[in-house]
């Protein structure tokens, strides 16, 4: 290929020399691809970007790039992420992680950073499944999902609706893709970098070690497949996102907000940055 | 999206068959580094091997392209039939257990993949040159597509037990 083409970093230069230790067929290797080939394709240095994340098989990812990483604590991937573009405005700030560390564990965070509207960019891959801790039911897991002994008989419970969840709480671009599609996960990536504001963007990505259904996503899931988005209008987008059952992708909502940033400069001292965290 | 057809200039024909070979290559790699984690070394040796194949391959388009300059395309852009590359295996199609002909069977539809992609571009292109080259590269995975074959014939087929596993490393609680 000629040297133009093969000038800048390419996907897998953004990959650590560890060892992925998901299990075979893991979905969350679609993520890590489609992460690598978002950051090749805006040509980022890997010293320009921190990934950011919390605990669970999806939280390992952060080991599996070349990146700044950041392997936190449960459910506060969010919290480390909003101080980290706090104090370092200039870094790209990546927040990756799974269902239930993102929506049950660090749920709240999860509605506030929505609310805060940093410029930082939040992949969640969702399988519906705790899966580090051997397969109990996460807040997206189906309420008659029975293989768990800890809920034989399901949760009984509604399912989160993670994007309406972040259309509702002021995240201003939503859009969700799946995991068996890395180069489309790869566009809405970059395109969610690049947007100035909170950016979620929710994965869909199979656990085949004990949600081995959800294999059969690779034939179900399909495009929103409507003129009218992506949309501004908060209303239509959680029309659509409340009627579409789950399995539709793409970007489906984007507002232009002026990202959240602290007014206290970088080294005003502690006091002063708190202080705009007041909530 | 427009499709393979509507490639239209060599340039581009050899960005995507470069990119098809590279794509496949690094999810080899990707799948054989998985089997080395789980200790299954005989897969993984396996898929190292179809990597090396693939690194061949896109040396030859590399060879081929000298001189020309090519598109540096973004991952969408590129014309595929599908989501990923043809010759990319999809992540789902493995297990820790898989045997030699789940691996073989693997690279098969890959290959077959390739070749119905190549003969599509030689049937439907607007220009010849890449029409011709096309077809070469047909050929060329239809040539793989048969040695896979062979290899399959010669290969004990999996038992039916094959996915079972007495002491599973993860066991739902």
């Amino acid at each position: 290929m000629s040297e133009q083409a093969l000038s800048g970093p390419r996907a897998k230069d953004y990959k650590s020399e560890i060892k992925p230790i998901w299990c075979p067929g893991c979905g969350h290797f679609g993520v890590l691809t489609a992460l690598t080939k978002a950051l090749a394709a805006l040509q980022l240095a890997p010293e320009q970007v921190a990934l950011i994340s919390g605990i669970g098989c999806a939280s390992r990812i952060p080991a599996y790039t070349d990146l700044f990483g950041f392997h936190g604590v449960h459910g506060r991937a969010l919290c480390v992420a909003t101080g980290l573009k706090a104090a370092r405005p200039d870094l790209c700030v990546l927040v990756a992680g799974g269902d239930g560390d993102g929506f049950s564990i660090g749920g709240n965070h999860f509605l506030h950073a929505c609310r805060r509207n940093m410029d930082i960019t939040y992949i969640v891959m969702d399988n519906e499944v705790y899966g580090m801790t051997k397969g109990q039911a996460s807040p997206t897991t189906a309420p008659d999902w029975v293989a768990s002994k800890l809920t034989p008989g399901g949760t009984g419970l509604r399912s989160f609706q993670p994007a309406a969840l972040a259309v509702a709480a002021g995240a201003t671009f939503v859009a969700r893709s799946f995991s068996g599609r890395s180069n489309e996960v790869a566009q809405i990536i970059a395109r969610a970098i690049q947007h100035p504001g909170f950016s979620f963007v929710h994965v869909l990505s199979p656990c085949l070690t004990y949600r081995p259904e959800q294999k059969e996503w690779k034939h179900a899931v399909t495009d929103f497949g409507r003129d009218d988005l992506p949309t501004a209008n908060a209303a239509l987008a959680m029309q659509v996102l409340l009627n579409d059952g789950g399995l539709s992708t793409g970007l489906i909502y984007e507002f232009e907000r002026p990202a959240w940033r602290p007014r206290a400069q970088t080294g005003a001292g502690l006091a002063a940055v708190e202080e705009e965290f007041a909530v | 999206m427009s499709g393979p057809e509507t490639i239209a200039s060599v340039e581009e024909f050899l960005a995507h068959a470069y990119t098809l070979e590279q794509e496949s290559v690094d999810r080899y790699e990707e799948l054989a580094d998985v089997m080395e984690v789980h200790n299954n070394h005989d897969i993984a040796a396996l898929f190292r091997k179809f990597a090396g194949f693939g690194r061949k391959h896109a040396s030859e388009v590399m060879r081929l392209a000298r001189g020309r300059h090519l598109p540096r395309l973004q991952p969408w852009e590129f014309k595929w039939l599908d989501a990923e590359g043809p010759e990319t295996s999809n992540v789902f199609d493995v297990h820790y257990l898989m045997t030699p002909m789940h691996a073989l069977q693997v690279a098969l539809d890959n290959e077959q993949s390739g070749c119905d992609y190549y003969a599509l571009i030689a049937r439907t292109s607007v220009n010849a040159e890449v029409r011709t080259l096309a077809q070469e590269f047909a050929a060329e995975e239809a040539q793989h597509v048969s040695m896979l074959q062979r290899w399959i014939a010669d290969t004990e087929p999996a038992a039916a037990d094959w996915d079972e596993d007495p002491d599973p490393p993860q066991m739902p609680e």
